[in-house]
């Protein structure tokens, strides 16, 4: 018999189907193979006849690093699979209150002079990465960075380069503005499509960490090539943390006038670097806090937790953006 | 954890985010509009929100909107006012003087910060 059909777990997203696959293909014993997510089921045709036990064994010994475990039997759904989501969403509200409550409470919303200094701008920053634009700029990065985490790269190595692109870019951009003064007038409009575009990619990856969208909806494939990018390739989260200089954050928008107004590259480039740097401590935390999250045993309960609070920082922000945009009435009144 | 738990926690903390991001005080305030010399000034302060959230302004006179930053890094800054095209970010610290024109009775002017979070009102009668 040199057709077999085996159960795998494990599988969670579209690209699980292409990674087992590439690794199952990479063994010289292996004619053939094909996953299909939606049951679970991977079919590998082999060249000389094994038993399926046996077939079972080297591949799981191949295939461990990656988290996917093969079986002959079907394994029985962990109980605890079901009951994860109903710890999952108080923590996620809690946090989402929490956050909210910090907003609503006034303590960020304390006066800093009037003059923006390298020193200024790093507070600013501080202050600017727990303030709402956490509910976009961080719930993006915690979203990418569980997303990641569960995909199980190497997820450390793409958040340093995320976080480098990010210093640099805005080092970079503030330079510019600082250097041509007036030139690159930054669109709000642009900012606020920009703002949707990154609420919805929120949306869709907290429903997926939540385990919503699991084999149901895969995402179409556009998307997920997009994401393997990020993942496999060292240019894209790179340029992804040069982005999100321009997400709409109202902080940022006016770290970027203070940067055109400094009058000098030297002088825009060390506020917008001051101010990037302050909100490092943030992001960091949340995008190396899920990676170690996601390889500890509570990993299940992180992805489901991280995933109500990326969706409510996702309606936040979508509802947000269309009122900026002037499509619907204003609804928020933090 | 148990599930009935849960669920009332669940509910709980729902609410409790509801309050903090739909509630508030929607007093409407006349205090902040003055009449000087035929032109009705109308004051709004910009930081970490607008304050008074509503106004409320005499139609048919022309108005002007005073927009106060006391250091003020955050959203409300970047300035988004439909009715009259007006999209800016306001002065870290200083007075700004926007031009609204007269307006009819029962007009309103809702005024946002670029990611649409806080916002104001002016209401003419």
């Amino acid at each position: 018999m040199n057709k077999h059909k085996l159960h795998v777990a494990g599988t969670h997203c579209a690209s699980c189907k292409i990674l087992i696959e590439d690794v199952l293909g990479e063994q010289d014993f292996v004619r053939n193979s094909s996953v299909d997510l939606k049951n679970e089921i991977v079919e590998v045709e082999t060249r000389e006849d094994i038993a399926p036990e046996k077939l079972v064994e080297i591949l799981n010994n191949k295939i461990k690093p990656h988290k996917y475990f093969f079986s002959v039997e079907k394994t029985a759904k962990s109980a605890e699979g079901s009951g994860v989501i109903w710890q999952a969403l108080p923590i996620g509200l809690l946090f989402l209150a929490l956050f909210f409550f910090l907003q609503k409470s006034g303590v960020l919303n304390i006066g800093i002079g009037s003059e923006a200094t390298p020193v200024t701008s790093f507070i600013i920053g501080l202050i600017a990465s727990v303030s709402t634009c956490l509910a976009i700029v961080g719930g993006l990065v915690l979203s990418l960075s569980a997303k990641i985490s569960e995909d199980n790269v190497s997820d450390t190595r793409t958040f340093v380069l995320f976080h480098s692109g990010r210093l640099f870019g805005f080092g970079l951009l503030g330079g510019v503005l600082g250097m041509v003064g007036n030139a690159i007038g930054i669109n709000f409009t642009f900012t606020a499509i920009l703002g949707i575009i990154a609420s919805l990619i929120m949306l869709m990856l907290g429903l997926n960490l939540i385990g919503v969208m699991k084999n149901k909806a895969t995402l179409p494939s556009g998307i997920f090539n997009f994401f393997r990018k990020i993942e496999h390739k060292t240019l894209t989260p790179l340029i992804v943390g040069f982005a999100t200089f321009f997400l709409p954050c109202g902080f940022t928008q006016s770290m970027q006038v203070a940067a055109l107004s400094s009058g000098s590259f030297t002088s825009g480039m060390l506020i917008m670097f001051a101010f990037a740097l302050g909100t490092l401590p943030m992001l960091s935390l949340l995008s190396f806090g899920s990676a170690s999250f996601a390889h500890s045993k509570h990993a299940p309960l992180f992805f489901k937790s991280a995933g109500v609070v990326v969706v409510g920082l996702g309606i936040f922000a979508l509802l947000s953006g269309l009122a900026g945009l002037g499509i619907i009435n204003p609804i928020f009144n933090i | 954890m148990n599930k009935t738990v849960s669920i009332i926690l669940i509910l709980g903390l729902a609410i409790t985010i509801g309050v903090f991001v739909l509630g508030g005080n929607e007093t409407a305030s006349e205090q902040s509009v003055e009449i000087r010399d035929g032109i009705q000034y109308v004051n709004v302060e910009a930081r970490g929100g607008y304050t008074p959230r509503v106004s409320l302004a005499q139609a048919g006179v022309p108005t002007k909107l005073v927009m106060t930053t006391t250091g003020t890094f955050d959203c409300s800054a970047a300035l988004v006012i439909k009715a009259v095209n007006y999209q800016n970010i306001l002065p870290q610290k200083g007075k700004t003087e926007i031009d609204l024109g007269v307006r009819a009775s029962g007009e309103t002017i809702d005024g946002l910060c670029s990611m649409g979070m806080y916002s104001f009102q002016i209401k003419f009668n």
